[in-house]
């Protein structure tokens, strides 16, 4: 035992103490907190300074009111027909023409934005929201509510729309920040994997390499070699980890307030909605309809168990980490350098990326759907579809059953593993195939 | 003080060992020749419990080997390294704790040792700085530092220079002296000569001879002789010898005399005395080498 944590103490600090770790983790928050405040800056001042004259014919009789001008949008109604003010569009300040055919409040078709240069996807935006509020306000009052009533309503309304165009009902409310977190720590997931289980990979080619291996394994045994180094770079994860999540939230907080006033805050929340809207993936448009804003994210964060999340996160890290980094481990053990990696790598990277894909699109779409259920149950893939779930909120007896598969799963992986690890480590200057790796695997001591 | 018995190893379709038995004594220098492919890494693997026999058992100071003995056993491999980016006295201190040291005793021992090998000034030194010789030092030092019983050397001295190489010898007789024991893997067959009291020659997984240096030499010996004279005579076979060569080498006659049966040396000197000038009469007995591959050959013929 004792053993072991001397090697773990070699594995962590000759890995902490290196330049390059120091500088990826303090550089790596700086750079993510550095990004986000020039996106939340510049779509701040891109829609503070976007302006619009849209110029409007209207062939309606059924609308009865106008659309009105904001800080963004200057409606001016023209008394010309759509011909004419086709024509004059170039000579005239108003750079769209916006044209509402007759149409039915139920199905309002045949709306069109005519314009010299193609008009954005947020000024699309901006005027169907306008229109949608203005039939919005009609029915309204044709399902018999009074002009007055509807006025006294209007703030009332107002309130509500703006829930449900952001944030929906009070459970939905967190759904943003739940998708923050669940595509958070699910790519957070996925990368920790991939980037400590292949330190592992090359520890062991090291060794090996160097026949440093020889020595090693003449004071101890090689299961404990192996485990000394998984754990040891499992702690260099974690401390990075930790590092990561206490520099990233003190800068962006320091950037928050230097970049943005309080007030402004909402206003980016909702501009970078709406550009990240644009986006053409529509499941990735509503998660991260609340993705950026930090300001926002504070606030929903209040409603979600932030110690669960960070608890199943780190035990879902350590145990995917171990899942992988023993069968890692095991690839390294069988060959005699990195290039010949490749052919070990694809049976194990297949399963982790199939993992990650599925869990951010259809995990976070349906995180209750039986697809989300087994990809949090199988250990290939539970280490990230169970993060990307949590923050939805997931039943304790699935959590309870996914963590005792994925021990279970880890158990094995380090068992095998540990089979090959001992015969691989001392084979040189053969070219191993997987069927030599099982056999590996049967022999006795 | 280390006894291995009927050791069978078996690797899928191969016999690495076929019941392999040997004795080392204490204090002794052990050499285990063979050649490439025979077993003997197999054999030092089961001795320093890197691997397991199939069947048979080894005994350490007359204890079933076991975890305990890790301490007692140093060993240097033949393919042997050191962790590149790691600076040379940690990496020391680091591979003796390993094998049960304080932090504090280890440290002492490596500045003595340091000292010793005129290598004081190579603690912070990484190991990609040192070139191959020196880091064989390091790697010695890295083998003996626990003070084991016994310690094994694979191919001690393969990339050693003659300096150095003469160094790591002395340090070998010296705690030879002091009580080690050796096991010397190796086919340089000068060196068994030099430093081995005993061997064992292992050839296609299989132990073909054993026993003391002297004795297996000396049970080699064929009663010939290589003798030097001058004087106008040449020597023919008679009932004393037989005369197996014979040759003109700068104005001296040598000649290779082969004793026939219950004659000694002595009475062919009697014999040849009065006729001309004795230079030289040396036993021809042959090296290790010669036996070394005499056994190996004479095994590949069977």
């Amino acid at each position: 035992m004792n053993k072991i944590l001397l090697i773990i103490q070699r594995e962590y600090f000759s890995r902490v103490k290196k330049k390059s770790f120091i500088v990826m983790t303090f550089l790596t928050p700086l750079l993510i907190a550095g990004v986000y405040a020039l996106i939340g800056y510049f779509t701040y001042k891109g829609i503070k300074d976007t302006h619009d004259n849209v110029a409007v014919v209207s062939d309606n009789k059924t609308l009865t009111e106008q659309l009105q001008t904001d800080k963004n949008t200057s409606y001016t109604y023209l008394k010309s027909s759509l011909e004419d003010a086709k024509k004059d569009l170039n000579k005239s300040d108003y750079d769209y023409i916006l044209y509402l055919p007759e149409f039915t409040l139920e199905a309002p078709k045949g709306i069109e934005l005519f314009g010299a240069k193609q008009a954005g996807m947020s000024l699309n935006r901006r005027i169907s929201g306008d229109i949608e509020e203005l039939i919005r306000t009609q029915k309204l009052k044709q399902s018999g509510i009074s002009q007055a009533d509807l006025d006294k309503l209007k703030t009332d309304v107002d309130i509500t729309t703006k829930k449900i165009a952001e944030t929906g009902d009070e459970k939905e409310s967190s759904a943003g920040a739940s998708s923050f977190i669940a595509f958070t720590a699910g790519i957070m997931m996925f990368m920790f994997i991939m980037l400590y289980g292949v330190q592992v990979m090359r520890g062991v080619i090291e060794e090996k390499t160097s026949r440093i291996i020889e020595v090693m394994v003449s004071s101890v045994k090689p299961f404990q070699l192996m485990m000394g180094k998984i754990i040891g770079i499992a702690l260099v994860g974690l401390t990075q980890f930790m590092l990561w999540i206490v520099l990233t939230l003190a800068i962006s907080t320091a950037a928050v307030s230097i970049f943005v006033n309080k007030e402004d805050v909402k206003e980016i929340a909702a501009a970078q909605a709406q550009s990240q809207v644009t986006q053409a993936n529509p499941q990735m448009a509503a998660a991260s309809t609340q993705a950026g804003p930090i300001g926002d994210i504070q606030k929903s964060l209040a409603g979600l168990d932030i110690g669960k999340i960070v608890f199943v996160f780190i035990f879902f890290f350590l145990g995917g980490y171990l899942f992988y980094s023993a069968l890692y481990a095991a690839i390294g053990s069988a060959v005699d350098s990195e290039t010949e990696t490749q052919q070990f790598m694809m049976p194990v990277m297949l399963p982790l990326l199939l993992g990650y894909a599925l869990s951010l699109s259809v995990v976070t779409n349906d995180p209750y759907g039986s697809t989300a259920f087994w990809l949090s149950m199988v250990p290939f893939t539970s280490p990230i579809a169970m993060v990307v779930r949590i923050p939805y909120g997931v039943p304790t007896w699935e959590l309870v059953l996914s963590m005792a598969v994925l021990v279970a799963g880890f158990v094995a992986t380090v068992w095998i593993a540990g089979r090959i690890y001992r015969v691989g480590i001392l084979m040189y200057g053969k070219k191993t195939t997987f069927k030599e790796m099982f056999k590996w695997f049967t022999y006795k001591n | 003080m280390l006894s291995v018995k009927n050791i069978v190893k078996q690797y899928a379709t191969h016999r690495a060992l076929d019941d392999v038995s040997l004795e080392v004594e204490k204090g002794k220098i052990f050499g285990l020749l063979g050649p490439n492919g025979a077993g003997k890494t197999s054999l030092i693997r089961i001795i320093t419990q890197i691997t397991a026999p199939d069947s048979g058992e080894v005994f350490f100071n007359g204890e079933r080997l076991n975890t305990n003995h890790i301490s007692q056993i140093g060993y240097l491999p033949e393919e042997r390294g050191l962790y590149k980016k790691m600076e040379i006295g940690e990496q020391v201190l680091y591979l003796s704790k390993l094998k049960g040291l304080n932090s504090a005793e280890a440290t002492k021992r490596i500045k003595y040792w340091f000292e010793k090998l005129e290598m004081k000034d190579w603690w912070n030194k990484k190991v990609e700085d040192l070139s191959k010789g020196m880091q064989q030092k390091v790697q010695f030092v890295a083998t003996v530092l626990h003070q084991p019983e016994l310690i094994i050397l694979d191919e001690p001295f393969s990339g050693f220079d003659p300096v150095n190489a003469d160094i790591i010898k002395n340090e070998i007789l010296e705690l030879n002296k002091n009580g080690a024991t050796f096991i010397f893997s190796t086919h340089r067959m000068e060196s068994v000569e030099e430093l081995c009291d005993n061997i064992a020659l292992i050839n296609k997984s299989k132990k073909i001879l054993d026993g003391a240096v002297d004795d297996i030499k000396a049970s080699y010996r064929s009663n010939t002789y290589w003798v030097e004279y001058e004087g106008d005579y040449s020597a023919t076979s008679n009932e004393i010898y037989s005369v197996l060569q014979s040759e003109k080498v700068k104005g001296h006659q040598v000649v290779k005399l082969k004793l026939n049966e219950n004659r000694t040396a002595n009475e062919a000197l009697a014999q040849l005395l009065p006729l001309v000038n004795i230079h030289r009469l040396d036993e021809v007995i042959p090296t290790m080498n010669d036996i070394f591959i005499e056994k190996v050959k004479g095994q590949s013929h069977e």
